[in-house]
């Protein structure tokens, strides 16, 4: 077998500029449930020690796991209800993060959201209405101690030699607000009174992109998450995505682009009906994640040469199958969505909860050793 | 005019029409066989790909109105027979029902008796309800993976009480997939709620063939 010629760093790096590094980079996706579950702890209890200790235990993954190319800081329950979102933390019998669907904002807000930002909105409205949290000097605690713990599960993995993907998840303008207004209340809206609602996404996407850059500059990277679950063609047809998600992601694109920052884009449900929009982004300004439902080979061929895939184990092969089946799938998308660089292999919405350790050890060293064993 | 209202999602021009239909005194079971009707060209235009699911999700919202209308109406007529009976479960440990829900409404919208046990169902609530109500189906839905072994759990007990024999077990949700339907021994599964609304119909004609 062929050795290692390329540092993690440079490894994705490559990939991301659609070149074909030494192997396949590595990037699990790995949620804090999973990192427990591999590690033999038990999540519930880790979840009430505190954000430290969250990192540390996906930390503990990475170093038992013999360690991968790409990461990202811990995203726990506390990342996301500083974001507004409604939120039921792990439980012995749950063991995942999970968001609560729910009318968490009403048709007014729009307007307020519009005025003051979404920001603002969260820590003088939201926050209330979806978590405990009783006032903003609490709200900035927990968010300070948010950033700290980034900050911190980065430098520990900068340590280590790995590539940062991105410091933080940032929902889409469209996203955000669909979770919390309700997928259906939300459809509603922008089918009979869309007007306030565009007047949100606007005031949302200028947001999005001056706290995004805030956070590279602050953080040093050159990576920014975009996570959309929604707005794709499995749900909304082509005339609400021609009007309420292509033009403000065009704007973010363009203006993290512009800095020379890549836009990551995790697209759970089908997309295969809006794929080809992303070929009018610039070359090499984004990537896709992909969640499995997507045909990624028909995404392959779109975006060849385009922008860089991440692959999209899927969470019940992960779960349930063999690990000669999770290698086979991991040689399938190494040939075929890999086969001229512009790869990083992946598991389709984050490593699951319930996935075997045979498998993610089957995953890792099929990326590892597959190509280089040719 | 009906059918044209739940296509093009005018809300307002369907509820109107049908309070009108209540006030002149139409048989308030015909006025929900329209209804239905009309569901089913929204969920046959789904399937050609003419309409989305965000627009069968809304049409589905409206026949809910519908039927809140209907109701006082109903109640006095005689009961409207189903075309079979389905359990509903998001398994222990898992509280999405988003997608859930909608089937649930599509189901019922083709005229499907639905017994919707909502989220985080205990096996023994699933079990309890198949021997109460003797469902056609009995459907899981999930979005995070610890509700495989739930349902696992639920299918397992289903089948050491004699039960399983006597329905179509469907799975569905983001995280299904064909191993999970090994894996559970299931009959069916999608991700696409209209699709899964076609293996009910399907399977009931063959049935009372």
């Amino acid at each position: 077998m062929q050795k290692e010629t390329m540092t993690s760093i440079e490894r994705v790096e490559c990939a991301l500029n659609l070149e074909k590094p030494d192997r396949v980079p590595i990037w699990p996706d790995v949620t804090t449930s999973a990192a427990a579950a591999l590690t033999d702890e038990k999540i519930w209890e880790i979840t009430h020690q505190g954000f430290d200790a969250e990192q540390d235990l996906e930390l503990k993954l990475f170093d038992e796991y013999g360690g991968w190319d790409a990461v990202n800081p811990a995203l726990t329950a506390d990342v996301f209800a500083v974001g507004g979102n409604k939120i039921i933390k792990a439980t012995e019998e749950s063991p995942e993060i999970q968001f609560v669907e729910g009318e968490w904002t009403k048709y007014e807000d729009y307007e307020i959201i519009a005025e003051i930002g979404w920001f603002q909105f969260v820590t003088d409205h939201l926050i209330y209405r979806v978590s405990d949290i009783k006032d903003k000097a609490e709200y900035d605690k927990l968010y300070g101690e948010v950033i700290n713990g980034t900050l911190r599960g980065m430098a520990e993995y900068q340590k280590r030699g790995a590539f940062i993907l991105y410091a933080q998840p940032n929902n889409h303008p469209f996203f955000t607000l669909s979770l919390a207004r309700s997928m259906v209340k939300f459809t509603e809206d922008l089918f009979y009174r869309p007007e306030m609602v565009e007047r949100a996404l606007k005031k949302m996407t200028e947001e999005f992109i001056e706290f995004g850059l805030m956070l590279c500059e602050m953080a040093n990277l050159k990576n920014t998450k975009v996570i959309e679950e929604r707005a794709g063609g499995a749900i909304y047809p082509l005339r609400v995505f021609d009007r309420f998600w292509w033009p403000y992601t065009q704007q973010i694109v363009e203006a993290f682009h512009s800095r020379g920052i890549m836009s990551s884009f995790h697209l759970d449900t089908c997309w295969d009906k809006n794929l080809h929009y992303f070929k009018e982004l610039p070359r090499k300004s984004a990537m896709i994640e992909l969640d499995g439902t997507t045909n990624i080979f028909a995404a392959k061929d779109i975006l060849r040469n385009h922008m860089c895939i991440a692959s999209d184990i899927h969470p019940a092969l992960m779960s349930l199958g063999k690990p000669e089946e999770v290698a086979a799938y991991c040689r399938k998308v190494i040939d075929e969505v890999g086969d001229d660089g512009g790869h990083i292999l992946s598991t389709a919405c984050g490593l699951p909860a319930a996935a075997k350790k045979e498998n993610f050890i089957a995953m890792l060293e099929t990326g590892k050793t597959y190509e280089l064993s040719k | 005019m009906l059918v044209n209202g739940f296509v093009e999602l005018k809300r307002d021009e369907v509820l109107e029409t049908v309070k009108g239909r209540v006030e002149q005194g139409d048989d308030a079971l015909k006025i929900l066989d329209d209804a239905r009707h009309a569901m089913t060209v929204v969920g046959d235009k789904f399937q050609e790909g003419t309409l989305f699911l965000a627009e069968m999700m809304l049409s589905a919202e409206i026949f809910k109105e519908v039927v809140t209308i209907l109701q006082p109406g109903m109640d006095k007529a005689r009961p409207s027979e189903s075309i079979g009976k389905i359990v509903l479960a998001t398994p222990k440990g898992d509280i999405h029902d988003l997608g859930k829900d909608i089937f649930a409404t599509l189901l019922i919208a083709q005229g499907f008796d639905v017994h919707n046990l909502g989220v985080d169902v205990d096996p023994s609530k699933v079990v309890d309800t198949v021997r109460e109500v003797k469902p056609d189906f009995v459907g899981f839905s999930a979005l995070i993976t610890t509700a495989f072994a739930s349902m696992k759990k639920t299918t397992d007990i289903l089948i050491s009480e004699d039960l399983r024999g006597s329905f179509k077990l469907m799975v569905g949700g983001g995280v299904t997939n064909s191993v999970l339907k090994d894996h559970v021994g299931a009959d069916f599964q999608t991700i696409d709620a209209m699709e899964g609304v076609s293996y009910c119909l399907k399977t009931m004609k063959e049935k009372n063939q």
